[in-house]
């Protein structure tokens, strides 16, 4: 089961449109579905991952102006809960302890946030924590070398393999993780 | 009586006894055919056994009497044509035998001038004739001329295919074809004027069956091996044109001019574009004349890329240098398009159209000749007074595709933007085609990543597309109606609000001047454009601040600079606050205050205050929706504890506003989430660099929000926001602040615990249940935990 994860766009407020080299990537029929942590903006933008696969997710970014996207989501896929936020609400920004209560409070195995503009992918107390990166490479104020990126994951019953995808200089380079529900 | 028949060939049908109209049933040709067919082959298998038999009168005399069933009037041209084609095919049998029995028959040609009717007697010489000619070529001359006289006499049209060429004098052949195809054509066009004028559909759709018979005079031509382009030049494109011209006769015309065009090599039009082309203009008003240029220049495109590609050359060296063939088209369309006035507008664009895509396919480098002819086509809709045309009028289709094709071809708008004619032209048209045009424009820039350099060309594509930019002035009407006109609005703004990014300078300076120039132009837009454009600018003006930072040692004016750039964005953010749309300015204002913050020039902490009260302002006194509210003042305290810009004078009252105004909240358990996030200002948040960790007032707010949860009345909720209250105690403690004790950890627990059991089951008392569990669950791990990194003892918590 493939599910893309990706967020923070900002298009067409930061940027014009994805990369190239991504949009190249991204093929309709593959995934399952999309997990999106906000900032999509426009319908523009929710109609080309509708176009990628039918079943898409989106919370509300701080810049979405939509207000039908809920501000959380829970999303079963195969045995994993999968928590979705944004995480402007989160403060101190990013933080693993601040996340880490978002997670116990949505009851999940998984927990997709946005917001830092940085992937990251790790373990913390037992659960999966994942950040794509902003897919775009959106301009932020706090860290003016953002790396476009976005996730894959391939949930096997048990397993989830994640890929990062990442546009550095004008290659896009492939991570693998994998994580196991205990 | 039969079309193409002559009064002299009509007096000798009458003797025969065959007069009569042609018969007008379908069924009746087809049995006439059969009939005349069934007995020309009776005659050529008798023939063909007297062949074998050598018996050369009998054989000449079945050959005659099988060429008598060519004699009839009754049958339709086309059916004739067939039983013509039957006939002329068993005399090739007789044509193969008498070229290996030549030499004994040296009389022939006399013999068979004895047949008694014309028409056998004709065919007979003829095919005689090629045999002679065959074997010895001294002949040809003079046994061509006997048939030309013949032919011209105009006794019997039907001699036309008979033709022959080949070597020996090909002047002799170039004026035996011209003359057969005058004939010819005579007779074609007489066609059309005989007969009752009802008829005249069945008519002309009979000339059209027979065109080609005409056209094939022009193919044996062109295939005169010996014909060089001089003498195309000089004797066989004036013949052809000069029959064509005189004609006068449209169908004649249209047809004779595209079979010019297709039979004849390329070299050749390349030479004679003057003749040919001054003849177009000459044609019949019922011509299409611009087909028939449309054509040939297709062709003459098709053929440069064609040697192009086979020869590798450079274009110029394919169409040669000495002709001028984006001119003469130029020149002749012009001439064309003033004589024949008769011709429809939308024809004279596709014209232009045409020649536009000549001097793209031939001449690609040549951005002059593309303007050229949009400089043209302006001239022309002056001429008529054309302005404002309507989207709805057929011509604006075809001046829309002159556009279209403009940008399609160079995929580059700073190339578009060379045509000086561009932008007249496209003035011409009304504000929908503007628009849509327009948009077709950015489309274009966004698909090829387009990047625009210098404020010169920002401003002139603004300017270009100001219909997406401004409403329409001449028109009362507002785009947003309905949703899905509203929904076509956001997406067109959308377009716009992308191509912005793509104004983009290496150097700084002139990125600033850009985005003035942009600033300009997007102003003038209403507050529903605003809201789409004006992100963009501010975002665009944030990172050019950056830049300008990053350069700060090569530029000494970095600072004023930014300085700039900080109030350009402020004057444009408050300018959509002034479109009433708080809660987008309140974000950008936002954003703002991080920007100053990291770029820090001279005063920045005054303008980044500035910016957070800006911010503060918008909150209190436009935003009332409890929701937006409460994620408003969130997203303020989030900004603000990220920054450390600063000093104390400033921070305190940004903190004390936060707290307060969480505490303001309209509903309770907003109220609750609100202070308790404000606890991280005290935490988290910046004083003088550093992190201030006041332990007494992060707890101040935790124990704020404690006293809101227990004023909640429905339990449910207060119960949740317990749990959710013993999360951020945990989450301070485990941070260290010694203020906060086991024993009010304790105290929430017992709390939930009274409660959680007393709630409705409900999907929400679940989610409180687990929430509770994976609470506990965390804090057991944390007190069997043996990580001596943990700076907090978690003895004396009691989980039940």
């Amino acid at each position: 089961m493939l599910v893309l994860v990706l967020g923070d766009l900002h298009i067409p407020h930061r940027c014009s449109s994805l990369p190239a080299k991504f949009k190249k990537l991204l093929v309709p029929g593959r995934i399952h579905h999309i997990l999106a942590t906000g900032n999509i903006c426009t319908k523009e933008s929710y109609d080309y991952l509708k176009s990628l696969a039918t079943d898409v997710h989106i919370v509300r970014g701080d810049f979405d102006e939509n207000l039908s996207y809920p501000e959380q989501k829970v999303v079963t896929v195969g045995q994993f809960r999968i928590g979705l936020c944004h995480g402007h609400q989160v403060v101190p920004r990013g933080d693993p302890e601040a996340l880490a209560l978002i997670q116990r409070q949505l009851d999940v195995d998984i927990l997709i946030t946005g917001h830092t503009y940085k992937f990251e992918a790790y373990e913390h107390g037992n659960k999966f924590y994942i950040n794509p990166g902003s897919a775009t490479g959106a301009f932020n104020p706090l860290d003016t070398n953002v790396v476009p990126s976005f996730v894959l994951m391939d949930i096997q019953s048990t397993t989830v393999v994640t890929y990062v995808y990442q546009l550095i200089g004008d290659e896009v380079k492939v991570e693998r993780i994998e994580y196991k529900k205990i | 009586m039969y079309p193409w028949s002559s009064s002299s060939y009509g007096g000798q049908v009458a003797t025969g006894g065959q007069t009569g109209t042609m018969p007008n049933g379908l069924d009746d040709q087809e049995k006439l055919l059969a009939e005349a067919a069934g007995a020309a082959r009776k005659q050529a298998f008798q023939m063909n056994h007297f062949l074998d038999k050598e018996r050369m009168l009998d054989a000449l005399k079945c050959a005659s009497t099988m060429l008598s069933e060519l004699r009839t009037s009754l049958l339709s041209p086309k059916s004739y044509y067939e039983l013509y084609m039957s006939v002329t095919n068993e005399l090739c049998h007789l044509e193969l035998y008498l070229s290996e029995k030549s030499n004994k028959e040296t009389d022939l040609y006399e013999l068979v001038q004895y047949s008694h009717t014309i028409v056998p007697r004709l065919y007979l010489l003829i095919t005689v004739g090629i045999v002679y000619i065959k074997n010895d070529s001294t002949l040809k001359r003079s046994i061509l001329k006997d048939l030309v006289e013949i032919a011209t006499r105009n006794i019997l049209p039907d001699v036309l295919v008979a033709d022959n060429e080949h070597e020996g004098n090909v002047y002799d052949a170039i004026d035996f074809v011209l003359t057969n195809f005058a004939e010819m054509n005579k007779l074609w066009v007489r066609m059309q004027h005989q007969g009752h004028s009802s008829e005249k559909t069945r008519r002309e759709k009979e000339r059209e069956e027979l065109k080609i018979l005409v056209g094939t005079n022009l193919v044996r031509l062109s295939q005169l091996e010996s014909a060089t382009l001089e003498t195309y030049k000089r004797l066989i494109l004036p013949g052809i044109l000069e029959q064509v011209v005189s004609c006068r006769d449209a169908i004649a015309q249209e047809y004779l001019m595209e079979c010019i065009i297709q039979v004849f090599p390329d070299e050749f039009h390349l030479q004679t574009l003057d003749p040919f082309l001054k003849s177009c203009a000459q044609l019949e008003t019922g011509v299409n004349v611009k087909n028939i240029i449309i054509s040939l220049i297709e062709r003459l495109a098709a053929y440069n890329q064609r040697s192009g590609k086979t020869s590798g050359n450079a274009i110029d060296a394919i169409i040669p240098a000495e002709v001028e063939l984006f001119e003469v088209f130029s020149v002749q369309v012009a001439n064309i398009v003033q004589t024949r006035t008769d011709m429809p507008l939308e024809d004279t664009i596709s014209l232009q159209v045409a020649l536009l895509s000549l001097a793209q396919k031939v001449y690609s480098d040549r951005v002059d000749y593309v303007d050229k002819v949009l400089g043209t086509t302006a001239q022309i809709l002056d001429r008529m007074n054309m302005n404002n045309i309507s989207h709805l009028m057929t011509v604006n289709q075809e001046l829309s595709r002159l556009l279209r094709i403009c940008i399609d071809f160079y995929n580059n708008a700073l190339t578009i933007i060379q045509l000086l004619n561009f932008y007249p032209l496209l003035e011409k048209f009304d504000y929908t085609s503007r628009k849509s045009l327009a948009l077709y424009l950015v489309m274009n820039i966004l698909e090829n990543e387009t990047l625009v350099p210098t404020a010169d060309q920002a401003d002139s594509l603004l300017t270009i597309i100001t219909p997406l930019i401004e409403d329409d002035t001449t028109s009362s009407t507002t785009a947003t109606n309905n949703s899905a006109d509203a929904e076509e609005f956001a997406e067109e703004q959308g377009v716009v609000a992308r191509f912005i990014h793509l104004l983009k300078s290496d150097e700084p300076d002139m990125q600033y001047k850009m985005l003035q120039t942009a600033r300009k132009h997007l102003g003038n837009g209403s507050g529903q454009r605003l809201k789409h454009v004006l992100p963009p600018l501010v975002f665009a003006a944030y990172q050019l601040a950056f830049k300008y930072k990053a350069i700060a040692e090569q530029d000494e004016n970095w600072d004023k600079k930014c300085q700039k750039i900080v109030q350009y964005c402020h004057s444009t953010i408050s300018a959509l606050a002034k479109a009433d749309l708080p809660d987008l300015a309140l974000r950008l204002y936002l954003q703002g205050a991080l920007v100053i913050g990291e770029i820090r020039y001279t005063n920045h902490e005054t303008v980044a205050y500035e910016f957070m009260t800006q911010a503060f302002s918008l909150y209190e006194d436009e935003i009332s929706d409890s929701k937006a509210q409460l994620a408003a003042i969130t997203l303020i305290m989030s900004t603000f504890e990220q920054m450390s810009c600063f000093g104390e004078e400033n921070a305190e009252p940004l903190r004390t506003n936060c707290a307060l105004a969480a505490s303001k909240l309209l509903k309770k358990p907003d109220q609750c989430r609100g202070v308790v996030a404000c606890a991280a200002l005290f935490w988290s948040g910046k004083q003088n660099g550093e992190e201030m960790r006041d332990e007494k007032r992060t707890l101040d707010c935790l124990k704020k929000g404690a006293r809101i949860a227990s004023q909640c009345l429905d339990t449910g909720v207060q119960v949740q926001l317990y749990v959710e209250l013993l999360n951020h105690y945990l989450f301070y403690f485990e941070r260290g602040n010694s203020l906060i004790t086991v024993a009010m950890l304790n105290q929430l627990i017992a709390k939930v615990n009274e409660e959680l059991p007393n709630l409705e089951p409900s999907e929400e008392t679940k989610q409180i249940e687990s929430h509770y569990k994976n609470t506990l669950a965390h804090l057991r791990s944390r007190m069997e935990s043996n990580d001596t990194a943990l700076e907090v003892s978690f003895a004396g918590i009691t989980l039940n």
